[in-house]
């Protein structure tokens, strides 16, 4: 009896529950509480407005029509500060005759470099109603013009419709399909592409031009993410424009047309030969096609009849990059001639490209105010700004739905391992969502973008850690599969003698004596 | 018969590709809302038998091709290499005819996982993006909710598995998870599932998630059987299913309004001797709507840039860092052939 007793012992007293712990899926406990949360927290980004006005009648007026314009909106939240102009500003900005030194005039008297913190100044004479450039500061006539000047807040400076784009569930919004997922930093690989190198020559140093013109331009978003600039000369890729030849005016009596719908295959054959999705990070692919001789110069046509017309032919693909046809002028195609293509323009195309692939939208024309044409390559001010709010409210987001998810798989899919490092990480990305959403909605932008930026990269490594997969081949299925066989034969007799083990137990008698 | 049509295909497809523009797609169609397509195409059986299975995915990888899906976006998984098998009597080519005009192993085929790396661990990773984090990006499955994503399978199944190389199998229920964690994720858009083993269909009972059209070239019970053999190289060549979706996408080059309808009722029992199976309980739009360039083609949205920015100062970039690389030339010389010198100096 003590030897049944001891096989009890042993297989169900100690080894059912061993058996049970050790073939358990491993997983951390989860904060599921506070994922699931993550509705309750601040869900706006606040911003600084300081209104200017010469009188206070102006500005309560026109800060009450921003404050009611904003009021629906879940994304961001102007806080507004109304001032009026010190006389002796006030004097300079009637009496200065250019806006750029009026600027210069309120960038003396206020600090103009925080970022986040946005001024709407009074100014009398104005051709515009709205007057808005590169710096931080917006102009308007007078209380009349107060409807353009939300409007310009609105699309302009706050893009409030590309943030909520941001934040939206579906990608229905343009700019979001634009623009390339957040990401740590990216690739910038300029590829220079010259199907005829025997027959044309061309000085165009494109290391120069990357380092110059992108560098200078990336060097201003470097709060954001880090970028890797790099140029390549891909020679002999020749790709099939199917061009026409149309007559014209001009003074070689010709040009060759491409049809708009042939030019993705462009992009599949500059794919194949720039080979930049090697690379560990996303790319931004810029890519200068020189057109060859017989076939220049080369115009872009949206169907049979109609040219685009612009200073150069140049086309974008989202979350893909840029492409420039550079056409060469005839007297760059004779024999002894150097072609040295335009880099000032082709460089200034690229750059507007990148701006929206990195988030930096288009601006939309808004009557009565007037936005002062980007000139050079450096961002406005007030776009970074946007730039970084999109970014952090698209990080926070992103991050929680990432989380949500993976809580839900984790209900839904039994077999899926959490291990220490990636309950590490899921711990560190929902405190850094909180926080990021507490700074957000204090207006500390700059941190609540790195936050934010933590908490994204934090999710990510969470769901898309591959040891989530570790228990692939085996499944619960499996689990009895192969235990079952094992134990069975085993078990058998352990759970037979249980009966004369209870019996024994209760101090009958186990054997019954033979009776004859 | 069959075979004149076919030849007569190829005759088009070679003919009248290269002088066609890009599809319109009409009117009647519902508006798709993705912004690119990739596809994932893989073989799971190894063996010079299966030969057929080779032959099959690379045929569909070079219709995908043609209709546009660039090599960046298509991932092939191949798990053995017939093209340079000893019994191949021809080396460097498979075809999927026996009148071999076509060599589906060109000389521009991208395969990304081939050999044992095609096993159900890399098959599951790369559909739920849990690489290992050395993986080249080309090795890895970047979609985003955008994407309209093509998936192939064919290889020997059974109820409710499919057999990668011989070893291991993957379960309905793993490939379901697998991509219900995709759709959790927001890594596609809209998925095209095509299984041809036999009893596919069994592999997309399970599945669970939203946005999902599947199609197995047989029910659960069937064999699904390969088309004819080609003497000269000795073995079946290719799945009679595969064979007649390959006959129905040569003739959609050329007319661009085949619908998914048409594509799921493209072999009917007569011709592939088992019955087509077809989910479409998880796929929100209308297959008799929805063309099939959403899945095969290839959709690049491509914006004209007319406002370039006029750049008036010519800008220098600040030099961080000074590079301190010296440009003195370092002399080189030949060592002593027998170090003599070391000798030498401990003497």
């Amino acid at each position: 009896m003590w030897a049944s007793a001891s096989f009890v012992g042993v297989l169900i007293i100690i080894g059912l529950p061993l058996w049970w712990k050790t073939t358990e899926v491993y997983r951390v406990t989860l904060p599921y509480d506070q994922i699931s949360a993550f509705d309750q927290l601040p869900r706006t980004i606040s911003t600084d407005l300081k209104i200017l006005a010469n009188d206070e009648a102006t500005a309560s007026e026109l800060a009450a029509l921003i404050e009611v314009a904003f009021e629906d909106s879940n994304t961001i939240k102007p806080k507004i500060h109304k001032a009026v102009l010190s006389d002796e500003l006030h004097h300079a900005l009637e009496s200065v005759a250019d806006e750029h030194d009026a600027v210069d005039e309120v960038a003396a008297a206020y600090n103009l470099t925080a970022h986040n913190c946005f001024y709407v100044v009074q100014r009398r004479p104005l051709f515009q109603q709205v007057w808005l450039a590169g710096e931080r500061v917006m102009f308007f006539r007078d209380s009349e013009d107060a409807p353009i000047v939300v409007e310009a807040l609105q699309k302009w400076v706050y893009q409030m419709s590309v943030l909520d784009g941001g934040r939206a569930d579906n990608a229905a919004d343009s700019a979001r399909r634009t623009r390339l997922p957040p990401s740590a930093g990216y690739h910038v690989v300029l590829s220079v592409v010259h199907p005829t190198p025997d027959k044309l020559k061309v000085n165009f140093d494109a290391k120069e031009a990357v380092e110059d013109y992108i560098g200078s331009f990336v060097d201003e978003l470097s709060i954001l993410h880090n970028f890797t600039l790099k140029s390549q000369w891909l020679y002999l890729l020749n790709f099939d424009f199917q061009a026409r030849e149309m007559k014209d005016n001009s003074d070689s009596g010709r040009h060759y047309s491409v049809r708009r719908d042939r030019l993705h295959r462009l992009l599949t054959a500059l794919e194949e030969r720039a080979a930049t999705h090697v690379a560990a990070l996303p790319t931004v692919n810029l890519a200068m096609y020189l057109v060859p001789c017989r076939m220049a110069p080369l115009v872009i046509y949206h169907d049979v009849a109609k040219p685009v017309l612009a200073p150069v032919q140049a086309f974008m693909s989202p979350k893909w990059g840029g492409v420039v046809l550079a056409s060469p002028e005839e007297v760059d195609c004779t024999p002894q001639a150097v072609w040295h293509p335009n880099t000032r323009l082709i460089m200034g195309t690229f750059l507007a490209q990148l701006r929206p692939l990195l988030g930096i939208p288009d601006t939309a024309f808004i009557s009565g105010a007037f936005l002062e044409p980007l000139r050079s390559v450096s961002p406005r001010r007030w776009e970074l700004d946007a730039l970084l709010r999109l970014r952090t409210l698209e990080q926070i987001t992103t991050a929680q739905r990432t989380l949500q998810s993976l809580a839900q798989l984790l209900g839904e899919i039994s077999n899926i391992v959490i291990n220490d490092e990636v309950g590490a990480s899921i711990n560190s990305a929902v405190e850094n969502i909180q926080k990021a959403s507490v700074l957000a909605a204090e207006g500390d932008i700059i941190a609540a973008y790195e936050t934010s930026k933590r908490a994204y990269l934090a999710a990510e490594t969470a769901f898309m850690d591959p040891s989530l997969l570790a228990l692939l081949y085996f499944p619960d299925d499996q689990k009895y599969a192969i235990y079952i066989p094992l134990f069975l034969p085993i078990m058998f007799p352990v759970v037979l003698s249980l009966k004369n083990l209870l019996l024994w137990f209760r101090g009958k008698p186990v054997h019954k004596d033979k009776t004859d | 018969m069959m075979c004149q049509l076919y030849i007569i295909c190829i005759l088009i497809t070679v003919f009248v590709i290269p002088f066609n523009f890009g599809i319109e797609i009409p009117e009647k169609f519902q508006k798709s809302n993705h912004t690119n397509n990739w596809a994932v195409l893989v073989d799971t059986s190894r063996f010079w038998f299966n030969y057929r299975h080779v032959a099959n995915v690379l045929s569909i990888y070079r219709s995908v091709k043609l209709f546009g899906i660039p090599d960046s976006q298509i991932i092939l998984m191949i798990s053995d290499d017939m093209a340079c098998n000893p019994r191949n009597p021809r080396p460097a080519t498979i075809f999927n005819n026996a009148h071999e005009q076509i060599n589906v192993y060109g000389d521009d085929v991208e395969v990304d996982y081939r050999g044992y790396e095609v096993s159900v661990e890399n098959f599951i990773r790369l559909l739920t993006g849990r690489v290992p984090p050395d993986t080249p990006r080309s090795k890895q499955l970047l979609t985003d909710e955008g994407s309209n994503i093509l998936i192939y399978l064919t290889g020997h199944g059974g109820d409710g598995f499919l057999k990668f190389q011989d070893s291991e199998e993957v379960t309905s229920q793993e490939l379901a998870d697998a991509l219900e964690q995709m759709w959790q994720k927001r890594r596609y858009n809209e998925i095209f599932f095509i299984i041809d083993t036999c009893q596919a269909s069994s592999m997309y009972e399970k599945f669970y998630s939203p946005n999902i059209l599947a199609t197995a070239s047989s029910l659960v019970g069937e064999d699904s059987l390969s088309h004819h053999v080609d003497s000269a190289i000795g073995v079946y060549i290719i799945d009679r299913y595969t064979y007649y979706v390959l006959e129905f996408l040569e003739h959609a080059f050329s007319s661009s309004e085949k619908t998914m309808t048409e594509f799921l009722a493209v072999c009917p029992k007569s011709a592939c001797l088992s019955t087509v199976g077809v989910r479409s309980d998880l796929f929100k739009r209308d297959p008799s709507k929805v063309p099939i360039t959403d899945f095969f083609g290839s959709v690049r949205p491509v914006t004209i840039t007319t406002d370039p920015i006029d750049i008036l100062d010519i800008p220098k970039r600040k030099k961080t860092e000074k590079q301190n690389k010296t440009n003195v030339l370092e002399k080189r010389k030949y060592l002593p052939q027998f170090p003599v010198h070391l000798v030498q100096g401990s003497a």
